[in-house]
């Protein structure tokens, strides 16, 4: 373990990763001090607490579409479709989830079929993303058509599919489901002060897509897969001469990258609110690739961003609460004006994958 | 479209239409194969034959037979043609503009904003200073990505998109707030003055009665004349017989004076004693010309001048038009504010010409900016195809509350329908491979939009 902590830190400085990580601690005593600011100094121990688990539930899906960005793009592949196969995921789950609790309750007691059917309804949410993403790779990996329009097509095939089975099924006299995941406490940890209320009494998607951060980084910098990944985004002829199969490796990356995006599509109705709504992603997918940008394509970067766009809109949600005199909708523009200010680059250059976009020709 | 001379003693109808069939062919085979997966998703989900036959056919007479059907069509295609335009501005400059929603809301809020504000301005000033303002708003609006794109590198598929969201929460906030009317229960601005609303084609006899009005169409028939009348004397045929540049000018100016002052005479009483469009309540509006006027002047633009000229190699070659000394930086921003610029008109348009309450309502989203995108891309940017994409798009959107009423499928699959046109639109290769059709031969590449992420250009 402390092998993998060296590694982990010194591939943080490696990255340069250390000034994205004090960039982001300048962040959050800023907008704490803001916050303070704006709603006069109420914002006591509870509030603060409540304000950062609040933020950590609203990093997991920005953060699962960072992680998907950063699969596809630091293997060659632009991903704009994540915003789409988010929606798709959260439409699937929900429907599943509903499905297989009404097949299951009577059989199984509510209890059980409830557990049951929201881990069916994850991994089939996952399944119809990995079948978009499959639909992407062919696309653009195969067919060689440009990967933002790929990713265009994917968004608008999501928003019909998930508009026509909406209105067509879910709109009205829907039986009640079972709800989203519980919370899970973790013994011990989560009776640690301050710390374990926000980090460890979460619901089980935050949790795995902790660990799927750290994972993710430390299989893109400390493995071969990693090095393959990394090489077929920035010269695929390079790893293509060295025997890296650069089309097999890009296809199987898209599909990870759209199991990650699966989670955080699942993550809307299996977790957040037990309803479904069209376009209930409402561009946190797109918000996703801007924190995968300011992370500078790193997973522990990309958290960073995640967590900075989470605190956004949840300090707007204890700013709505406390000041409700101030109209909401300057609150809630903050995420997207913040992700446009942070794509402008004022925190640092950020350079993408130098093959990432380009169709690779086999010679 | 690329438009290479054909010599005259060549010319045959047969080549004609052959080259028609091989510009239109995969479009339409695309169209037929998306309709085709249509028909299976709603076997699937409905399960019965029938629903598929009813869906269909309601669809068609919905678009085209019913009452008023064809105008509503119209109506919906107007902010499409529009709306795909500014997208394909954009994707020939080699900019990804998916922000146009974004651009349509803020062009519909200035155009309520002006309709409101300049009350009691006669029509001849207002209605341009109304279209003026939508689409400074809208061009204003995407200039901003376009200037951050050009600068900083921000990527515009993102940026645009964000912008988008700040645009609905800030029409909102305009609507619920400074702008809302304090007479009505709704949620909605005042009502914007007449003298700001696009005419009904019905409208037409009793607007013209007022002189002032009367002089406005006069002026922009005039205008039109010359304009055309210039373009045909520069034509080869009758520049070889005149010569004289002097000569054409007062040709052209004569024939512009003599339309306008007939107009201006002629047409109130005229159009009093007969005119073709009496339904007072079909809802088709003068947006239609200013839609067809936008398609043939962005293909003016983009074709025939040379600032079209520098957008394009932008598009096509970043680095050959820097070599070439075009500035990137300008076109970027320019080509950005024109596609705001008219997605800003097609929500102008929707508020004076359409809106019910002559307002704009809180809710007031279209769902038009993705479809746009899929025009763009079926029509492959070219500005005569967009109008028959629109068209197309729009006959499928003004069908579809007659097929969800007819046969119970949602609406929503229309949705689907134009997302697989789109899909096998950009795959050609899926279709050759359906329809087993032979490559065809490389044609001249579009704009490249994947340039990666970051970075000043």
């Amino acid at each position: 373990m402390s092998v993998f902590m060296d590694r982990l830190r010194s591939g943080l400085i490696r990255n340069r990763g250390w000034v994205t990580v004090l960039l982001g601690l300048f962040g959050l005593v800023a907008i704490w001090a803001l916050l303070n600011l704006v709603i006069g100094g109420k914002c006591e121990q509870k509030c603060v607490i409540d304000t950062l688990a609040q933020t950590l539930r609203q990093v997991t899906p920005i953060a699962f579409a960072a992680l998907c960005g950063v699969i596809c793009e630091r293997s060659g592949v632009i991903n704009i479709g994540i915003e789409g196969m988010m929606l798709m995921a959260a439409m699937v789950g929900y429907a599943f989830n509903l499905l297989v609790f009404q097949l299951l309750k009577d059989s199984l007691g509510v209890e059980t079929a409830g557990n049951v059917s929201r881990i069916v309804a994850m991994l089939m949410g996952v399944l119809s993303t990995v079948l978009l993403a499959w639909l992407h790779a062919v696309v653009s990996i195969r067919f060689k058509v440009d990967q933002v329009i790929s990713g265009t097509v994917i968004n608008i095939l999501a928003l019909g599919f998930t508009g026509y089975i909406y209105r067509q099924f879910l709109a009205q006299n829907v039986p009640a489901g079972p709800g989203t995941f519980p919370l899970v406490s973790i013994p011990f940890l989560s009776s640690i002060p301050f710390i374990g209320p926000i980090l460890f009494v979460q619901k089980p998607l935050t949790y795995i897509m902790l660990i799927a951060v750290f994972f993710i980084h430390y299989m893109l910098f400390y493995t071969p897969w990693g090095l393959r990944t990394r090489a077929i985004g920035e010269h695929p002829r390079a790893a293509d001469t060295l025997g890296v199969d650069v089309i097999r490796m890009r296809y199987i990356n898209v599909l990870w990258g759209g199991v990650l995006a699966g989670l955080g599509g699942v993550w809307f109705t299996l977790e957040a609110v037990d309803v479904f709504n069209p376009g209930m992603t409402n561009g946190l997918g797109f918000i996703g690739l801007a924190a995968m940008i300011f992370g500078k394509w790193t997973p522990i970067g990309s958290l960073v961003g995640a967590i900075i766009f989470g605190l956004g809109s949840s300090v707007t949600a204890t700013i709505s609460i406390f000041r409700p005199d101030i109209p909401s909708q300057f609150p809630q523009m903050l995420p997207y004006i913040l992700t446009i200010i942070i794509l402008t680059g004022v925190v640092g250059r950020a350079i993408s994958p130098a093959a990432s976009g380009q169709p690779y020709e086999k010679q | 479209m690329s438009n290479i001379p054909v010599a005259r003693a060549n010319f045959s109808w047969r080549r004609l239409a052959g080259d028609f069939w091989q510009l239109i062919k995969m479009p339409a085979l695309a169209i037929i194969l998306a309709f085709a997966v249509g028909v299976v998703v709603i076997l699937l989900t409905s399960r019965s034959l029938t629903t598929v036959g009813e869906a269909y056919y309601g669809l068609l007479r919905g678009a085209l037979f019913k009452q008023r059907g064809f105008s509503e069509t119209l109506v919906a295609t107007i902010p499409y043609i529009f709306l795909s335009l500014a997208v394909a501005v954009g994707f020939k400059t080699g900019l990804f503009n998916i922000g146009v929603e974004g651009q349509y809301t803020i062009g519909s809020v200035c155009a309520a904003w002006a309709g409101v504000a300049f009350s009691g301005l006669p029509a001849i000033i207002h209605l341009p200073l109304v279209l003026l303002a939508g689409a400074l708003g809208g061009a204003a609006w995407a200039a901003l990505p376009g200037y951050l794109k050009a600068r900083t590198g921000a990527h515009e598929v993102i940026s645009t998109m964000m912008m988008n969201y700040v645009a609905f929460r800030l029409a909102e906030f305009l609507v619920d707030g400074p702008l809302r009317d304090p007479l009505s229960s709704g949620v909605q601005t005042s009502a914007i003055s007449p003298a700001a609303e696009l005419w009904k084609l019905s409208a037409y006899p009793a607007r013209l009665q007022d002189p002032l009005n009367a002089l406005m169409v006069a002026l922009v028939a005039a205008l039109l004349v010359i304009v055309l009348a210039r373009a045909l004397l520069k034509s080869s045929r009758f520049a070889a017989r005149m010569q004289s540049a002097a000569r054409r000018r007062s040709l052209y100016i004569g024939a512009g004076l003599l339309v306008g002052v007939l107009c201006f005479v002629a047409l109130p009483p005229l159009s009093k004693a007969w005119w073709p469009f009496t339904d007072p309540y079909d809802r088709l509006h003068s947006g239609l010309f200013l839609a067809v006027l936008a398609a043939v002047g962005v293909w003016w633009l983009l074709w025939k001048t040379t600032l079209g000229f520098e957008l394009r190699m932008v598009g096509a070659n970043p680095s050959a038009a820097r070599y070439a000394g075009v500035s990137i930086t300008r076109s970027i921003i320019l080509s950005m504010a024109i596609s705001g610029a008219l997605a800003g008109l097609a929500g102008t348009i929707e508020v004076i010409g359409v809106s019910i309450c002559g307002c704009l309502p809180l809710i007031f989203s279209s769902g038009y900016g993705w479809d746009s995108i899929g025009i763009a891309l079926l029509a492959r940017n070219n500005p005569f195809g967009i109008l028959a994409a629109s068209l197309l798009f729009g006959a499928m959107r003004n069908g579809a509350d007659l097929m969800e009423l007819n046969s119970g499928v949602s609406k929503y699959i229309i949705s689907l329908i134009q997302a697989l046109v789109l899909l096998f639109v950009s795959a050609p290769a899926i279709v050759r491979w359906v329809y087993r059709i032979k490559a065809a031969p490389k044609q001249e590449d579009d704009a490249k939009l994947t340039t990666g992420w970051g970075g000043p250009l």
